[in-house]
């Protein structure tokens, strides 16, 4: 390996490290919430409502669920491990080593985006085990999966060099994502909604990203695919982009 | 043969805070390959300020740095490589055993793994800290956690070290051996920037000196220069006069005339 290969990947493992050490705070957690949604909403109210756009409730919600648990741990993690660094200063370790701003942003990323993906393909997986889990299309699933988990990761780094204390990560946590990814339709589908409430769904960047998973899926849509694809790109990588200036400037990092 | 270039060429260095505080005021500075230099001044003089532009930890509003020739913006990767830093508060990882503590940032420059494992039971042995190796660094006692913090900065084999303030709060023990292997070190040909309020030991280790006030530096020269141009027998009672407090001095004198009389 060269020595720049060595340093990012040292730099990963650390990020890595950090939330394996800690797995069943980090990891089997939020699976277990995973499948009390799928049980209590899938199993429960599911056999009230029965079908929904030709499958199952409970199959029908897995998507946004899969798509939850990858949003909110790359969230939860590249947030919290950015923040404790910066309030021990163990930060320091990586701001004076020779790694790029890339590097660091990509290693501080990497870290939530690897976790959120474990928990959402544990996720994916048991439910595909329980019930019966049709893969429409694939590569759909896979891009919108890993584009939406890349977005998350990012605002996880962004929100973790903007705290100051831990009430920052938990307020955007809990008073804007977890109110978005509800909204979005995790749990319904906006088609079954009454006015207003249809049209204010679709002014939730969440509702798309649930979206594509579904379709990917149950195969079952409601927004222009390609559209959605295209919008998720580009927000991602105007996220990226805005985080590596922020690790160019330093700010909320170097004095 | 062109001469080598200086571990460290600070021009003109400024430093403003975004609170409007002025901590460097435009310092040049040049430490030579292989020196042992030290930096030395009142609380809040700007020597922490001074080092963490230099390592990267706080951007320069003015002036430049160069380490070894090469500008620690323009040339981060170089720069940074071949610097050490030992901070003056600890700030270890909590997650990382002391193994990992070193482990991780030898990584961070490039260190192959086997020599990582080899250099850490290296420095893990000189700072006696191999029964310690799979510690927490939570758990360790202060004494043995700023010994990790030194053994981590010395971890990439940097050709200049950066101290500040190493044996604030250590114990007598520590303090002596921490001397004894940067004064090996710095003959093997690592340089040495180091601030400390140990003058007496900053007198008898350091090749040159600086004293830096108000964000400038004030003089410098080698122990005996300062010395001899202020007229005095010890870089303390040096360093006393340049901050205009010679009166402290006295009252120390005094005080020890009366205990021993």
């Amino acid at each position: 390996m060269t020595t720049r290969q060595i340093r990012f990947f040292s730099l990963l493992r650390r990020e890595l490290y950090r939330f394996w050490k800690i797995k069943r705070q980090t990891v089997a957690a939020p699976l277990l919430e995973s499948f009390l949604y799928i049980s209590v909403f899938g199993a429960a109210l599911g056999s009230r409502v029965g079908n929904l756009h030709g499958v199952d409730y409970v199959v029908f919600i897995v998507p946004g669920l899969v798509l939850m648990a990858w949003a909110m741990n790359a969230y939860m993690n590249n947030a919290s491990s950015i923040l404790q660094q910066k309030m021990e200063r163990a930060i320091d370790d990586q701001l004076t080593s020779p790694a790029s701003p890339l590097e660091l942003l990509m290693a501080f990323s990497l870290g939530g985006f690897v976790r959120g993906g474990m928990v959402s393909m544990l996720t994916l997986t048991g439910s595909a085990l329980l019930v019966d889990v049709p893969f429409e299309h694939p590569f759909v699933l896979a891009l919108s999966l890993a584009l939406s988990g890349m977005f998350f990761a990012q605002l996880g780094v962004f929100t973790g060099l903007r705290a100051v204390n831990w009430d920052d990560i938990t307020f955007i946590q809990t008073f804007l994502l977890q109110p978005l990814i509800f909204v979005g339709g995790v749990f319904y589908s906006a088609t079954l909604l009454p006015a207003p409430f249809d049209t204010i769904t679709k002014f939730d960047p969440i509702y798309y990203m649930i979206g594509l998973v579904r379709y990917g899926t149950i195969g079952f849509h409601e927004i222009d695919i390609t559209l959605a694809l295209g919008g998720l790109f580009l927000v991602t990588a105007a996220l990226v982009a805005l985080n590596v200036r922020l690790f160019t400037t330093g700010w909320r990092l170097r004095a | 043969m062109p001469a080598a270039p200086p571990a460290l060429q600070l021009t003109d260095l400024a430093k403003t805070y975004a609170t409007g505080v002025e901590a460097l005021k435009g310092v040049s500075l040049e430490i030579g390959d292989g020196e042992l230099f030290g930096l030395l001044g009142p609380n809040g003089a700007g020597k922490s300020t001074l080092i963490h532009c230099v390592t990267g930890l706080a951007n320069p509003t003015g002036g430049e740095a160069r380490i070894f020739g090469n500008d620690t913006r323009g040339h981060y990767e170089q720069a940074r490589a071949a610097v050490g830093l030992a901070p003056q508060d600890i700030n270890l990882d909590t997650f990382l055993t002391v193994f990992e503590t070193l482990d991780y940032p030898g990584g961070y420059f490039g260190m192959a793994k086997r020599d990582r494992r080899e250099r850490a039971a290296e420095l893990l042995d000189a700072f006696s800290l191999t029964d310690k190796r799979d510690t927490r660094t939570r758990f360790l006692s202060g004494g043995m956690k700023r010994r990790v913090v030194l053994a981590r900065a010395l971890m990439h084999r940097p050709r200049l070290l950066i101290l500040d303030e190493p044996t604030a709060g250590v114990d007598v023990e520590l303090r002596l051996e921490l001397w004894q292997y940067v004064q090996r070190i710095n003959g093997e040909g690592t340089s040495v920037l180091l601030t400390t309020h140990y003058l007496e030991e900053a007198e008898q280790l350091c090749d040159h000196i600086a004293f830096i006030d108000h964000g400038l530096i004030v003089d410098r020269g080698t122990p005996s220069e300062l010395t001899q141009r202020y007229a005095v027998s010890s870089l303390e009672d040096a360093y006393l006069q340049l901050i205009g407090r010679t009166e402290l001095s006295r009252a120390i004198a005094t005080d020890t005339g009366e205990l021993t009389s």
